[in-house]
């Protein structure tokens, strides 16, 4: 093992969905000593935690790092991370940052959202429009949907993208939700369901785009001394590459409506830190909040040629193990959308596919790994790379 | 909704006040103390064309609740004719008659209100050109 | 001495109207016998979005782009209005900011029910003569409120007129102008209030007829001049039948009035209705023609205008954005989209 590399050690999760009854702080606390058990380590080695999490004005979550570590009883430092709809993947690559640069052996990341506590719409309407230009574009009567299908249309247009390409992201997506416990949704949606509904912002359906809902989810990350000293004999994910990029804020500054460039920029970045190709990945975490977020990021990431992504979905090119297998977890779209929880539970996905726990979601091969987390209409993308790796002792 | 915001955002919403480099001749919008491109702050204030064709454009039916009373609404990109794109409303016409080219020019229009005592922000919207 | 008068004109009406006949059917009442009775076909309606300040830029804008002068001369700006939507806080400084005439002006805000727009003219024809401004605009816009079911939901409309007066470039000159004021309980809204009452056949005779009559005969008493010297002629339209019957009492021709009963498609536009319609006279006025404006303000009060039409007529008709163009941008609404739009359902 090389001294810089870097493991991820446990992980663990919540239910996503609606938990009326617990606390933002609960939830993260309930998916921090379950990814602390699933890496059968005592607490006490953690030596920082990064939360990332979006919404900070109210239902107490601006202080849930805090609260979080008061009720595991630890006294460690704690940095809250904000990235939008990114925060999860932003937390990771900090925590990451961390131990590269050699000051910490150990650090935790938590993903935590909880907006089942806004039951007026209008309140989620007013924090997505954080995560688009504010002023701009929400301000101006835009919305985070309305914005996502301008993209659609914009794809449609270019590529002959089709309104049944589209619906087969979210069918695919829900077909393999079926089989995640952790998901709010485990169960399939006909395609037609997705077609023949009400349209919210034309041609986005009411039942295209992932739920906001309430869930936190956690990752260990370690050093390869750490590991060394720490563990036994296991198989273990290794973080190979990372990639961040941003874009203008607003859509109407953009030189194009149908790639995000700061997914094939973050992509690239990541790919060459792990010294591999798009083709060499197996399984993959995209952004699916709506549908077009998928076609753009298999586009974008590589896996297709630009264009063509509406038409792998409608081959099939994208189910689990097929050429890639994207969102075998259920996506944003199966598993439900708490913000800043999401970019965790994406990796904690490719944690169990890489280490061949992912059960009846198992892909056949599963050497490498990746995981792609957009804040808003990709204004930031976050590119996680991963590989597996087997250490003994 | 934030009486410092609205005041300091007036020209922009009612105007359409961008700004324009005087070294490298650079137009963008909104409104910033240097030159987005050249990074020059030799700038000067710029007033966009009232002019423009709807790139791409979509319906609104959801919205925070300030802006509700507009719904359903339709939201494009606009092109003006000195190539600034900018977001924008597309009010006074039919949803289905909207098409992507369609030439439209600015109005001052409401964009929302904070309830019965707040403050009411205006701002650019686009009709179409008859 | 060069004389003061206007220099410039725009107007502004929604583009959504609702039929007479569509009110008339909520009501179950018989619409041939209403629109007989007030000669209202339809009203003008503001879009959900809309309301005085925005009406009342659109208007000035119109008036300034068919000038074409510096907005920086302009030095005062009065908006008269019974439906500003701030009860406090000008609608005039929203019109200063969005002409891009900030800041060297006075501005005020002024109600005096119907004609709170042609007193915002005499202000400015009273600072322009005086030399005290270079350049005034006085603007009238209504989005009018009325209790439904009253039979003011017939014609309540909305719209808006602006008027740049001062003394070079005078496209029509100032002749003469004359003001009747009395107290008059005939149409009043209280502070709070969403809809105004009114006095029913009170508002006739002694309110509308008493004040524009009077005005118009001593304004033409002043100025020696008969209704036989004057091309057009234009009144508050409360709906089309008083302004007729005004005209026909005065000894005004149906042809003299005729071009400027714009309420037969609109409705009341209230602040701007004999605004709107001197506006149209003007789209149609050609240099030497003489022009009489007498508003009605409940409350009470008249303002009447006499004006000789000047060669510079001629360059600044052709402007594109006139009272016809609006007239004709229309588009016809059912009475839930109306009631919809002017946020009626709480």
């Amino acid at each position: 093992m090389n001294n810089e590399d870097v493991f991820i050690i446990g992980h663990g999760m919540t239910k996503f969905g609606e938990h009326f009854d617990k606390s933002p702080s609960s939830l993260a606390s309930q998916a921090l000593m379950e990814t602390v058990t699933n890496a059968q380590l005592e607490k006490e080695l953690i030596q920082s935690i990064f939360f990332g999490s979006l919404v900070t004005n109210t239902n107490s979550q601006a202080s849930v790092g805090a609260s979080c570590i008061r009720e595991c009883n630890l006294s460690i430092p704690l940095t809250r991370i904000e990235a939008g709809t990114a925060s999860g993947a932003a937390a990771f690559q900090q925590a990451f940052q961390g131990i590269r640069s050699g000051l910490f052996d150990c650090i935790a990341v938590v993903g935590v959202e909880k907006l089942s506590d806004f039951v007026n719409s209008s309140t989620i309407e007013k924090i997505l429009g954080t995560t688009i230009d504010y002023s701009w574009e929400f301000e101006m009567g835009a919305t985070l949907t309305s914005l996502y299908a301008l993209l659609t249309k914009a794809h449609m247009k270019e590529y002959q993208t089709t309104l049944e390409q589209l619906a087969l992201v979210p069918e695919k997506n829900h077909r393999n939700g079926v089989n995640n416990k952790n998901a709010q949704f485990q169960k399939e949606i006909p395609l037609e369901r997705f077609l023949s509904a009400k349209r919210i912002s034309e041609p986005i359906g009411r039942f295209d785009p992932a739920t906001h809902c309430d869930g936190a989810s956690a990752l260990i990350l370690a050093s390869s001394e750490f590991v060394s000293n720490n563990l036994k004999s296991n198989d273990l994910t290794e973080v190979l590459g990372l990639g961040h990029a941003s874009d203008h804020l607003a859509l109407h500054h953009r030189e194009s409506l149908t790639a995000l460039s700061a997914t094939q920029i973050a992509a690239k970045n990541a790919y060459d830190m792990a010294g591999i190709s798009s083709a060499d990945i197996n399984v993959a975490e995209v952004h699916d909040s709506y549908p077009i977020g998928e076609i753009l990021a298999i586009e974008d990431l590589g896996f297709f040629p630009k264009g063509e992504g509406g038409l792998a979905v409608e081959e099939g090119k994208t189910k689990i193990n097929s050429e890639v297998s994207i969102n075998t977890s259920g996506g944003l779209k199966s598993r439900g959308d708490p913000f800043g929880a999401t970019g965790i539970a994406q990796i904690i996905e490719i944690v169990e596919q890489l280490t061949g726990q992912a059960d009846k979601r198992q892909v056949d091969d599963h050497n490498f790994g990746l995981t792609q987390n957009v804040l808003g209409t990709g204004a930031m993308a976050y590119v996680n790379v991963f590989g597996k790796k087997e250490v003994k002792k | 909704m934030e009486p410092p915001k609205i005041w300091r955002e007036k020209r922009q919403r009612y105007l359409g006040i961008g700004v324009k480099c005087l070294d490298c001749d650079y137009k963008a919008f909104p409104l910033t103390s240097f030159c987005p491109s050249c990074g020059s702050g030799n700038v000067q204030e710029y007033k966009l064309a009232e002019k423009g064709r709807i790139i791409q454009f979509t319906q609104v039916n959801q919205t925070s609740n300030d802006m509700m009373a507009n719904v359903p609404y339709a939201i494009g990109i606009i092109e003006l004719e000195d190539g600034i794109k900018v977001t924008g409303q597309i009010v006074d016409i039919d949803y289905s008659l909207i098409e992507i080219g369609m030439p439209v020019r600015m109005v001052l229009r409401v964009l929302s209100k904070d309830g019965t005592e707040g403050l009411i922000k205006y701002g650019f919207k686009f009709i179409p050109v008859d | 001495m060069s004389k003061v008068g206007i220099v410039s004109y725009g107007s502004y009406i929604p583009k959504y109207r609702i039929k007479t006949e569509e009110i008339a059917k909520v009501w179950e009442e018989d619409s041939k016998e209403i629109v007989n009775q007030l000669q209202v076909n339809s009203k003008s309606v503001p879009g959900p979005d809309e309301d005085v300040i925005t009406m009342s830029v659109e208007s000035a804008r119109n008036a300034i782009n068919r000038w074409g002068g510096n907005v920086k001369d302009i030095g005062a700006i009065y908006v008269g209005s019974e439906s500003h939507p701030y009860a406090v806080k000008p609608t005039a400084t929203f019109v200063a900011a969005a002409l891009d005439a900030e800041e060297s002006l006075t501005a005020a805000d002024l109600e005096f029910a119907c004609k709170a727009g042609t007193a915002g003219m005499q202000m400015c024809f009273g600072l322009a003569k005086s030399d005290m401004i270079e350049y005034g605009l006085a603007i009238g816009a209504d989005s009018s409120q009325a209790r439904p079911r009253d039979p003011l939901e017939y014609t309540a409309g909305a719209g808006s007129a602006a008027f740049l007066i001062g003394k070079k470039r005078v496209i029509a000159e100032l002749e003469g102008t004359y003001s009747l004021t009395t107290d008059m309980p005939d149409f009043w809204r209280r502070e709070g209030a969403i809809y105004p009452s009114h006095g029913n056949r009170f508002t006739g005779s002694p309110a509308y007829f008493k004040h524009v009559i009077e005005a118009s005969k001593k304004l033409m008493e002043q100025l020696g001049s008969r209704p036989s010297d004057y091309k057009y002629v234009t009144f508050h339209q409360p709906n089309t039948k008083f302004p007729l019957s005004a005209a026909r009492m005065l000894g005004f021709s149906k042809e003299q009035i005729d071009l400027s009963l714009v309420c037969k498609e609109i409705g009341n536009a209230y602040s701007a209705s004999s605004m709107i319609g001197l506006a149209n006279i003007l789209n149609y006025s050609s240099p030497g023609d003489r022009i009489f404006v007498t508003s009605y303000g409940s409350g009470a009060g008249s303002d009447a205008f006499s004006f000789l039409v000047t060669d510079m007529i001629e360059e600044v008709k052709s402007y594109p954005l006139n009272v016809d163009y609006y007239v004709n941008r229309k588009k016809y609404i059912d009475y839930g989209v109306y009631v919809r739009f002017k946020g009626v359902l709480r």
